[in-house]
Order: structure tokens, then sequence, then C-alpha cells
């Protein structure tokens, strides 16, 4: 009985000490944090997402499946106008480039909490994102225009015919598309989705009167659904600038893809992939 | 005990008919109501691929059918090692360790598995992940290395995102496998322990060699159907664009539109998973000689 006792004291009095002495190892970890008494601009060159790139030898982005911004061909690769742009980035830097594919909804909240580096998805520039991220200067500027079912909305041909209470609009989930569709249809009713397949599917099933999406997408859809798909007015309604999105505070790296973006607008070489992408549909074999 | 299969009766040959009619007019429904373009030769090629080097790879679907594996079979591992252990706590005699428990499945169960998985991916995996310095092994280690944890887990720049979600999984399911070991300790009736105590045997003694292994039979069936949750419950965390057979499906069907095929493609493999899974449950059953033949 006392030998019980005393072996169970033994392993009492162990589990304490060596409890206490990992409490003091995990204090003594964080008092010695290496990053207290450098100079600030040293701390901030470190810190910028282009140097600790350049020293991983790794530039992540983030993106979303959009067709034709980033979308998988059948061979599995990323292919689209953004991957072209992160690629050549990705090679002018001098490092490789690793996709991270994201739910759209969910891609800010990801940056901010380190999941990739940069944001080279389409995404467009608006003061309510500036909060909460950087953006670049513009590298490519898109509009909403509006595709729409052929029976339903029979004879729509602007935009007051679909701000009624009647109508029904679908749009991606967390897009300037879906506040386009809050701001100039503000009376219309407003489904969001996740992907843009699911809109796309509910606006071919009949159940909603049309689809807001940044050109080209519009037109792609009515293009290949004639029967039942039309484009009510063939231009965009609205204008938005698209830039890179990084996380806040770093304006070494703001510094450096600015002057990336200018000299890439300077050689031609945006444009010409802007037409590739955006001016045509060659590159839809790829896809299935 | 053998159930024998009975005669047919007119009830039954009523509820057939009753059954057959209802599926025909949803398939008659389906086909001609819905007005929907199938292609279902695009499919396969999304399965598997022609490498570079000529051989075949796994395509978008494989890989993703893969990954969901993975997911699966480490999220029920983890989750039974903390199910069990906080089985255990929740039977323990100290007060601490069952209030622990207690908080424990208060908590997993009581919050939606989406917003449980937001919580863990944004919030909490952050802190956690860089403290293993798995992604830095898996990014800068040897090759061997490297290719086991791609081989196990996921490549070095997914590497964090999966490991977060093994881990939402696992605390998930190890709520829900607390309650079924608890269940299983405290069915065993209380005259086991007595005649153990009666015996000499000290607390921990009696736990191990007389109460675990009569409770271990009473909890293999519900384990088992809670494995086969966690099949269905990885789905969930493609919303943390993790890329497993949902996420892949969505994003092949955001380039190509094929929606209702991809669908149907993916219920029909998660359905594979999990009624493989529920196969090999009987014959588990039938083995410990606790399944009904």
């Amino acid at each position: 009985m006392e030998d019980l006792m005393a072996k169970r004291c033994i392993w009492m009095n162990c589990g304490t000490a060596l409890g206490l002495l990992l409490a003091a190892a995990l204090i003594g970890g964080l008092a010695a944090n290496p990053s207290w008494g450098k100079e600030l601009r040293q701390e901030l060159v470190e810190q910028s997402m282009v140097e600790q790139v350049l020293r991983k030898g790794v530039l992540r982005v983030g993106m979303s499946t959009f067709v034709p911004w980033a979308m998988h061909d059948k061979q599995g690769n990323l292919i689209g106008f953004e991957i072209d742009v992160a690629r050549r980035l990705a090679k002018d830097m001098g490092v490789k480039v690793e996709f991270v594919p994201t739910k759209w909804s969910g891609i800010i909240p990801a940056l901010l909490t380190g999941k990739f580096d940069i944001i080279i998805g389409g995404m467009g520039i608006l003061p309510e994102r500036n909060k909460k991220v950087n953006f670049t200067i513009p590298y490519d500027s898109s509009g909403m225009s509006i595709v729409a079912h052929q029976q339903v909305a029979a004879g729509f041909a602007s935009l007051e015919d679909l701000n009624k209470e009647e109508v029904t609009v679908v749009a991606r989930l967390g897009t300037t598309a879906a506040e386009a569709a809050r701001k100039h249809l503000p009376k219309a009713r407003v489904l969001l989705f996740d992907d843009e397949s699911q809109a796309i599917q509910e606006l071919l099933n009949g159940k909603a009167h049309a689809f807001i999406s940044s050109r080209p997408t519009p037109a792609h859809l009515a293009a290949r659904h004639p029967g039942k798909l039309f484009l009510p007015f063939p231009e965009p309604f609205t204008r938005e600038p698209i830039g890179f999105a990084l996380r806040k505070g770093d304006v070494d790296s703001l510094n450096f893809l600015n002057n990336w973006i200018l000299l890439a607008e300077a050689d031609g070489w945006l444009k010409e992939r802007r037409d590739y992408w955006f001016g045509g549909t060659s590159w839809e074999d790829l896809l299935k | 005990m053998r159930f024998s299969p009975g005669k047919l009766t007119r009830f039954d040959f009523v509820l057939a008919a009753l059954l057959a009619a209802g599926m025909i007019y949803g398939a008659l429904r389906i086909t001609t109501g819905l007005d929907y373009p199938w292609n279902w030769q695009a499919i396969p090629q999304f399965f598997f691929r022609r490498d570079s080097t000529g051989g075949w790879g796994p395509n978008l679907l494989m890989q993703g059918f893969i990954n969901t594996i993975r997911l699966s079979v480490w999220g029920a591992l983890l989750g039974s090692l903390f199910g069990f252990a906080m089985g255990l706590a929740r039977t323990s005699r100290s007060p601490f360790l069952r209030l622990l428990g207690f908080l424990y499945v208060g908590m997993i169960r009581n919050i939606p598995s989406l917003v449980l998985i937001f919580i863990f991916y944004f919030f909490i995996g952050d802190q956690l992940m860089p403290v293993l310095r798995l992604s830095e092994i898996a990014a800068y280690g040897p090759v061997p290395v490297r290719k086991l944890l791609e081989f196990l887990f996921a490549p070095a720049h997914l590497l964090t995102p999966f490991l977060s979600g093994v881990m939402a999984l696992a605390l998930l399911e190890g709520a829900y496998i607390t309650e079924i070991v608890r269940a299983a300790i405290q069915s065993i009736a209380r005259g086991q322990w007595e005649a153990a105590s009666s015996l000499g045997l000290s607390r921990n003694q009696q736990l191990w060699y007389v109460v675990l292994p009569q409770a271990l039979p009473r909890i293999l069936p519900p384990l088992a159907g809670q494995f086969i949750s966690t099949i269905k419950d990885s789905a969930i965390v493609s919303v943390v664009s993790i890329q497993e057979l949902t996420f892949q499906g969505l994003e092949v069907m955001a380039a190509t539109h094929l929606s209702l095929e991809i669908w149907t493609t993916i219920t029909l493999l998660y359905f594979l998973l999990t009624f493989g899974c529920s196969l090999a449950v009987r014959q588990m059953e039938l083995r410990t000689g606790k399944g009904w033949a």
C-alpha cells in the first residue's frame, strides 16, 4: 500500500516539475524574439512581400476560377489572362509561381491570413476592398454586361426594364457584379451564388431573368446558347479598373509591382494578352 | 439469430408497384422537363490525362478524389484519437477531466460544422501551423521526406490548408466519437467495476483489463458509422478551398459548364467511398460476432 502511494507521489512530482519546465521554456521562447531592437526601415524592407518571395524563391498567387481570366484546361493545367500575367511576373522576378485556387468569397481573408502573397485574379478596385487590402495601379479594366433569358426576359432592352420588383437577377457572390446589381438595379431581386456555373444554371433553367457579369462572359454565354439567351444591350454599363491586391503596409512591393505594370503596358504585352483572351474565343477548345 | 426471408404478400407487390411508378415518373420528368444538353463524353478526360512523358497521370477529379480519401483517413484517425482521449476523460474520476470533456463536446457539437471550419481555418490554423514547421520541411527538406509528405498529405504549398482542414475535421468527429466511447464505457454493468475492484485491481487496471475489452465491441458499429460521416463531412472543407473532390468538381464546372454531369459523377464517387466503408464495417461486425447474420 505504501509502495503504491510512494510511486504515485513520485509520478505526481515528476509531472508537476515537467509542466513547470515546459511553461518556463515557452515563456523564454516568446521573450527571445529576435526582431526587437532593429531599425524600422530595415524591418520594413525585410518584411516586404517582394523580399520574402525572393528569399523563398516562390511566388504564391491567389486566384479563383473565372472564365477566361483563370481556369483549368482539359489537362488540369491553369490557363487564362491572369495566369499569363502571374507567370510573366514570376519570371521577371526570377522565382517559381504557385497558384492557390481559392473561393472568391473568401479570397481577401485568405490573403490577409497569409495563405498566399498576392491576388492576381481580376479583382476590381473598390473602396470597400481598399480598406482591407492595397491595390496596385490598374493593369486591365473591365465592365459589367448582362445576358438575359429569351423567354423569361423577352423584349427587355435596357437597364430600366430590369429594374423592377418582379425581375430576378443572378450574379456571383462577392464580385463587383453583385455590387453593380445592387447599385444599378435596386428594385430587382438579386440572387447570389458562390460559383458562376451555379448562377448560369439558374438562368438557363429559366428561374432568373438575367445574369450580370464582367465582359466578355455574357457575350460568350449568349453565343454558346443562341436559342435560349440573348444580350439586351451589348455595351458594358460600368467601367472598373482591375489591380493586384496586396496586404497593407507594404510600400516596397507596391512600388515594384506598379513599375512592372507600367513596363508590361509600355511594351504592348498586356494589350496582346487582352486581345487574345477577351477579344476572341480561340482558346475554348482547350477547355473540354 | 437468423431472419428467415419470409413470404411475399400482396402488400409487398403493391408497395413495389408504387415505388416503381414513382421512379419512372421521376426519371421521365428529369429527362424531358430539364432541357439540359447532356454531354457525358467530356467527363472521362477529367479523371486521367496524358503526361508530357507519354504516361498517364491523374487529372483534376482524380486528384480531388485522392485528396478526399486522404482527408477522410487522417480526419478519422485523428478524430478517433481525440474521441478516445476525451471519452476516457468524461468517464474519469477527476472532475477537471470530466469538465474538459464536457466543454469539448458541448462547444463542438453546438457550432455548425461550416462555421467551425471557417473559424478554425482563418483564426486558429494560422497560429498553430507555423509551430509545427511542417510547411518548411515540406518545401526545403530532403527529397524523400518531401515526397513522403506529398504522398501522405499534400504538396508543399497546399500543406498548411490541408492540415488545417484535417484538424478541423478531427475536432468535429472527435466530439461525436467522445460520446460513442462514453456511452459504451457507461453501458458496462457496474458489477464489472465492483468485481474487478474486489479482486484488488486499481482503477486504471479495472479500466484497461476488464471494462475496455467489453466496451470495444460496443464502440465499433457506431464508430464505423462516424467514419462514413467523416467521408461526407470532408465535402464541407471545400468552402475553405481545400482541393478535395467537391472543390475540384466546382472548378471543372466553372470552366466547362457541365454542371449536372459532374454533380452526378461526384455523388457516385462519394457513394463508392461510403458504401465501400459500410461493406468493410459489415465484415468487421460479423467477425467480432456482434452483427446479425
